[in-house]
């Protein structure tokens, strides 16, 4: 019965993929081959770099690596936890599976499989080329290959019967709705506070190679009763070629299989219980926000999204995380020893380019959530406003404003904060404050089109759809928009100030550099929502 | 009144709707019956603007529904057979969302909001999310949303879906008071005896074709009523 459930999905997953869709994914496709690749030479020039350092290279390249697998595992059990409480409590198919007569230890079964994809394939993706950097660095033959992605399916199953365990005992003492949020800020109140207590661990004074790498060394992932130590151990003496041991490997199969064991017991123990505690039941909103008003046609949709963002808590909670990223970020830039740094030449300069390098990443990943995911928020409820005298026009210029507003108010506020954090005030804090302004309309024109372009209206979970292809692709091309406008800007302070710029050629320079910017911005921003309004217009796949 | 004149739609090589021409007077009830996969969602998603027809052309009122999509969907109401809402709104303030994005004045917009929440027996669950609605509640929603404008075209697919008895004879006085009022409407639907009882004229649609129209006079003049027509008409005695 359970590869008959299986056999269904695949096929529904194969009867969604056809030749057509794959064509027009063919260039986020390339991108993501790219950006793979430029991750893979990245990762192989730190190494490298590690590798290269005197006396501790060897020792340095080993713990990053635990290191690496350690924060896999805080990462894959939270993952999986969240993932596990949406496929076994809130899927759509539960009902449906439910009535049938399919035994529970089935759609346990089932659910852990699904479980395990949706929180793992991410991870399966981003990891391989750490693991060829590796191997290439060290020169590893096949078998130092076969044997890691062995270990780390056994790994990776680990962490998802943890978590399906621990989703099941958190859904029988909260609602299942709530367990997920519940989770998000536990989960992030504790990521925080492992960051600070590694902030704390680490001096502030890390001048010397020596005191940096005795930092990083008092940092222990290395606790024999860790998966990420019994992969460690597993994997290094092939890669270092100093022989093999099967205890490990052997370890990490007993382990993956007794967790696995351990969350079917506990979803036998408690799954009809608590899937009988989630059915719906009448709930009263408080007329709170925005209570009396009434909009007009050009606020209504605006009005109809505030309203539903403050009551979906699977929205706001994602607020925690991006808290938690502000806090890090803003609390980094506080700890710079900027005074000791102000000998260099430029360092202000520089340290403002980093800054809005930063924030750019972070406004790129922001908007994924927020503002690519807006179209999409209409679900399939999207028949009314199709139906409807809304003009697309319209709809999407109030689905820009209803992500250009609140991201703008926060990158204003992140980089004036970070900016005062380094003393920088004056016009480098103007024209830093004008560059984000300037990114923010183009950057939230791109999500709002792209996300028109790539609508995903059949969703379970909204955060989801910032996870699709579509929203992966929007990622890198609104992170490349920034990378092109602040390399213009360093080129023009270059002209401007090293090259002694005020003849003919450096002025030439500095007003292509000024046309390309706003070029790539307005293009950035008014391409993508033309393409999606007429997409959206010819949009038959909700109905 | 609706004007359809030579309209077709397909999916790939599908025929889902073939060179259909019809009109439906003002205050008329139309309905169209037919075998699941005849064509008749397609048909009414085509008249609301949901779906381009590939040739022919809709008139809602005066209106194009392809070159004057705005004006002509400003007077139409639309029911459709799955009932996707927004989830965390409440049924009042989902009615007042919907009266904004129509322009209707807000002192008219509250007091029709009143109107059809009573009408549609909904007045007690007003500031419940609609998420937690049953079917029927959901229908009960859909009608008053797609209502409270006083359209003048009215397009129902599958209309007494999930509704109990009460529900249904509610919704039947309803209908039969817009038309009398001079709303035109069109309603596909696989209840039959329902169909027999609201419509002036009712069409048999087939492999996405109307293969035949028939008066309520002409339907009650034939033994086994809509029913034995049907079967007839779609071929399966």
């Amino acid at each position: 019965m359970l590869l008959l459930i299986i056999k269904t999905k695949i096929l529904s997953l194969k009867n969604s993929v056809n030749a057509k869709l794959m064509l027009r994914r063919l260039p986020f496709i390339a991108i993501g081959i790219v950006f793979l690749f430029l991750f893979y030479i990245g990762t192989y020039k730190a190494l490298s770099y590690i590798r290269g350092i005197e006396f501790f290279g060897e020792i340095l390249s080993r713990k990053l690596f635990s290191m690496t697998f350690f924060s896999l595992l805080v990462f894959l059990i939270l993952s999986n936890i969240i993932t596990a409480i949406s496929s076994f409590y809130l899927s759509k198919d539960i009902p449906f599976l439910l009535s049938k007569p399919v035994e529970i230890r089935d759609i346990l079964r089932l659910k852990t499989f699904e479980a395990f994809m949706n929180s793992s394939w991410m991870v399966f993706l981003f990891m391989p080329p750490v693991f060829i950097a590796y191997g290439i660095s060290y020169g590893a033959a096949a078998d130092y290959y076969l044997l890691i992605l062995g270990c780390f399916l056994l790994f990776s199953l680990i962490t998802a019967g943890i978590g399906i365990t621990i989703a099941h005992i958190l859904t029988r003492l909260f609602p299942a709705k709530r367990t997920r949020n519940v989770l998000l800020g536990t989960g992030v109140f504790f990521l925080l506070l492992i960051y600070f207590l590694i902030k704390g661990l680490i001096p502030q004074d890390i001048n010397t190679p020596e005191r940096f790498i005795n930092s990083i060394m008092s940092f222990k992932t290395e606790s024999p009763m860790l998966p990420s130590y019994w992969i460690t151990e597993a994997v290094f003496p092939i890669l270092k070629k100093s022989g093999f041991s099967i205890f490990y490997p052997i370890i990490l199969l007993s382990n993956a299989s007794f967790f696995l064991l351990l969350s079917e017991i506990t979803g036998l123990r408690f799954y009809r219980v608590n899937t009988e505690r989630i059915q719906p039941s009448g709930e009263m909103a408080r007329r709170g926000i925005l209570g009396g008003y009434y909009p007009e046609v050009n606020t209504a949709m605006f009005y109809k999204d505030i309203k539903t963002f403050f009551r979906d808590t699977g929205q706001w909670s994602q607020g925690f995380i991006i808290g938690a990223l502000i806090m890090i970020y803003v609390y980094n830039f506080k700890t710079i020893p900027v005074k000791a740094l102000l000998g260099f030449p430029f360092i202000k300069e520089i340290m403002v380019l980093v800054n809005l390098v930063l924030s750019g990443l972070v406004l790129s990943a922001v908007s994924a959530r927020f503002i690519y995911a807006s179209v999409s928020l209409e679900g399939q409820a999207f028949w009314i406003i199709r139906t409807s005298p809304i003009d697309i026009n319209r709809f999407i210029r109030s689905k820009f404003l209803y992500g250009f507003i609140p991201v703008t108010l926060l990158m204003l506020i992140l980089v004036f904060l970070t900016n005062l954090a380094m003393n920088i005030r004056g016009i480098l804090m103007y024209l830093s404050l004008g560059t984000v302004l300037m990114l923010c309309v183009s950057v939230s024109g791109l999500g709002t089109g792209f996300g028109a372009i790539y609508p995903k209206f059949k969703y379970e979970n909204i955060a989801s759809v910032s996870m699709s292809i579509g929203g992966m692709a929007f990622m890198l091309i609104a992170f490349s928009v920034v990378i092109a406008t602040l390399s213009l800007e360093a080129w023009i302070f270059y002209v401007h100030n090293l090259k002694g710029a005020m003849d003919m050629s450096g002025k030439i320079q500095i007003a292509v550099s000024l046309i390309m910017i706003i070029l790539i911005n307005a293009i950035a921003f008014y391409l993508p929502m033309r393409i999606g309004r007429k997409k959206l217009q010819e949009q038959t796949g909700i109905i | 009144m609706i004007i359809l004149d030579n309209i077709s739609k397909s999916f790939n090589a599908t025929h889902a709707v073939r060179s259909i021409s019809l009109t439906v007077n003002t205050g008329e009830i139309f309905g169209i019956v037919g075998p699941n996969g005849a064509g008749k969602t397609t048909t009414i998603r085509m008249m609301t603007g949901l779906l381009m027809p590939d040739e022919g052309r809709i008139m809602i009122g005066e209106y194009d529904i392809v070159n004057e999509s705005i004006k002509a969907k400003s007077i139409l109401g639309y029911v459709p057979d799955k009932a996707f809402l927004y989830e965390k709104l409440t049924a009042r303030e989902f009615l007042i969302f919907i009266s904004a994005i129509y322009s209707i004045p807000k002192s008219e917009a509250v007091s029709r909001t009143d109107e059809m929440l009573e009408l549609f027996g909904i007045k007690d669950v007003e500031d419940d999310l609609i998420e937690s609605f049953s079917q029927g509640m959901r229908q009960r929603l859909l009608f008053a949303s797609a209502l409270i404008h006083n359209p003048e075209v009215f397009f129902i697919d599958e209309p007494f879906m999930g509704l109990d008895p009460f529900g249904v004879r509610m919704l039947k006085g309803v209908i039969k008071d817009l038309s009398s009022k001079g709303v035109t409407i069109f309603l596909a639907t696989h209840s039959l005896h329902i169909a027999e009882e609201l419509c002036h004229r009712v069409g048999f649609m087939n492999k996405g074709s109307i293969i035949s129209i028939k008066t309520k006079d002409e339907i009650s003049g034939i033994e086994g009523g809509l029913e034995g027509l049907f079967l007839k008409m779609t071929a399966f005695v």
